[in-house]
């Protein structure tokens, strides 16, 4: 073999057309900077309730190519613009930080803080990419966006015509201590914080895309027990289940996006017991969404969008109880959002919108107006 | 620089294997796309046994390709960043400056490659200078790989009419 080799260094040398060797010029930078941003005023009705304006999100992403195949990338986020010591307030947090070994484009190693691959949010949050200043409530007390754990995994999607790509994880898991009643697995999550590894949890996705069409299907499990005597010592102890499906699609001035999504927590009575809540043994529920581009209509030769869109919400954190909870029907929610956004660009966004916030209860319901703009990078 | 499709040597296939083995000293290929894959694209477009003769135009090198002494098209390798990286592709024209195909030769983003199927790079087969080629016209989007859906149809739409113009000027013969 080792004759050949210079031979063959020489004759790709000699084959590699100047177009490649421009370009190589051109893209020196390996290092790039990117980000999204999103500031929000939100008022709800009801007795003092003044309006509120923040700085939802400052996101920095910064990533580096070190090779062909070797890549690091990061999100450095701001939430409610600061943090000072003993107050109440914002949050500064790595939202990602991994990196990427690339084998082929159908199977490329992923290690660090990832974000679970969960329903179409928890990926795919910049502000331009959802309806309504703030996310889904679904999206909160269902799948706990922005949802991210440190690990191992392979990504990849499958070369050819099929459209299929997956990914696979082996990440910590999640905390039943943090389990609530009112947002089920949310405060569960550890978020790449000296975490615990006492129970590894498996999470996957596989998604099927055509243009104007994303299809996918997600799964967690793993336990939450970590290492609590009362609750077990096994890896699998207090096991999470999660299921979820979604779709988007997208023809001409329509689109088009649902959600659903069921959490099973087996043993919500030990947990119950052990740390005195009231968390359900089943979490369920789902959204679905529809906007239409005005411009299309009004201006056809216009490359600005208007999307009128309206979305309605239906989930449940006590969706199933386990023996000695009473199921609280405020928890049954059902919110409906109009609204508009207005996108100049298709990375910039202004948005407005009207929230009905209902429940089975019809108790503390409310509406809610907000304003934002957002922008990615 | 007549180039014509050929098959992998061993000797190619030796080197990639000794790539895999030895990264970090094989930097070749990290921004832009091997000769091989260009060429295999372009056979893949046009057909088996072309005659690939490199033009320049301005900085710009165009791929003239000939068959039999008949010309077929015109190809260019292009680049256009996607959200952090770039995304390296293969336009190629008939002699009329309609698109016969697009290739992604190099993808280098963590999201988004589904660009690469040939479901979405179909659209722009037949598309000319003379198309709007605006995403959510006529160029459908891939929801959840929005900013590389725009960014190329971008680029094409420059391309196009990069092409068109300079066949005009009589600089593409």
């Amino acid at each position: 073999m080792r004759p050949l080799l210079p031979t063959a260094i020489l004759a790709l040398w000699a084959a590699v057309p100047l177009a490649a060797q421009q370009a190589g010029q051109m893209e020196e930078e390996r290092t790039s900077l990117g980000g999204y941003g999103e500031v929000h005023f939100q008022n709800a009705s009801g007795p003092n309730t003044p309006g509120i304006v923040s700085v939802a999100r400052f996101v920095v992403f910064l990533s580096h190519q070190f090779n062909d195949r070797i890549a690091v990338r990061s999100e450095l986020e701001v939430e409610n613009t600061k943090v000072e010591g003993g107050k109440d307030g914002g949050e500064v947090a790595l939202e990602q930080l991994y990196l990427d070994y690339m084998l082929s484009p159908a199977f490329i190693l992923r290690a660090g803080l990832v974000l679970a691959p969960v329903g179409i949010l928890n990926e795919t949050h910049e502000p331009p990419t959802f309806n309504g200043v703030e996310r889904p409530a679904f999206d909160h007390d269902v799948i706990p966006t922005t949802w991210r754990e440190i690990g191992v995994g392979v990504v990849g999607t499958i070369p050819g015509k099929s459209g299929f790509g997956y990914r696979l994880y082996l990440l910590n898991g999640l905390l039943a201590s943090g389990f609530s009643a009112e947002e089920g697995i949310r405060s569960g999550r550890q978020e790449g914080k000296e975490a615990s590894f006492a129970n590894p949890s498996l999470t996957g996705r596989l998604e099927w895309t055509r243009p104007g069409l994303r299809i996918g299907g997600s799964f967690w499990y793993g336990g939450s027990a970590n290492q609590n005597p009362a609750l077990g010592t096994g890896p699998f102890d207090n096991a999470v289940s999660l299921l979820s499906a979604d779709a988007r699609y997208e023809r001409g001035p329509f689109s088009f996006r649902g959600v659903v999504a069921t959490i099973g927590i087996a043993d919500a009575e030990e947990i119950n017991a052990a740390y005195g809540g009231q968390v359900g043994s089943r979490i369920a529920g789902g959204y679905v969404e529809g906007a239409y581009d005005v411009l299309s209509a009004l201006a056809p030769a216009s490359t600005q969008r208007l999307d009128a869109f309206v979305r309605h919400e239906r989930f449940n954190t006590q969706a199933g109880v386990p023996a000695g909870v009473t199921r609280d029907d405020a928890l049954a929610r059902r919110i409906t959002t109009f609204g508009l956004a207005y996108k100049p660009l298709y990375n910039v966004v202004f948005k407005g919108d009207y929230q009905l916030r209902r429940n089975k209860a019809g108790a503390g319901q409310d509406q809610l107006f907000s304003l934002g703009v957002g922008y990615q990078f | 620089m007549p180039l014509r499709p050929r098959r992998s040597s061993p000797a190619l296939l030796c080197l990639i294997a000794a790539g895999a083995l030895a990264l970090p000293s094989v930097p070749l290929s990290a921004q832009t796309a091997p000769a091989d894959k260009v060429t295999e694209s372009i056979g893949r477009v046009f057909g088996p046994d072309l005659t690939i003769d490199s033009v320049l135009v301005d900085s710009t090198e165009v791929f003239r390709i000939s068959k039999e002494g008949t010309l077929l098209g015109f190809a260019e390798v292009r680049n256009v960043r996607g959200k952090e990286r770039p995304i390296t592709y293969l336009v190629a024209v008939d002699t009329a400056g309609a698109t016969r195909d697009i290739d992604i030769l190099v993808y280098r983003e963590s999201q988004g490659g589904e660009i690469a199927n040939e479901a979405w790079r179909k659209q722009f087969r037949g598309k000319s200078a003379a198309d709007p080629l605006q995403v959510g016209k006529d160029i459908r989007n891939i929801s959840g790989a929005t900013i590389s859906s725009n960014a190329v149809t971008r680029s094409m739409r420059q391309a196009l009419t990069e092409l068109a113009a300079w066949r005009a000027e009589g600089r593409l013969p």
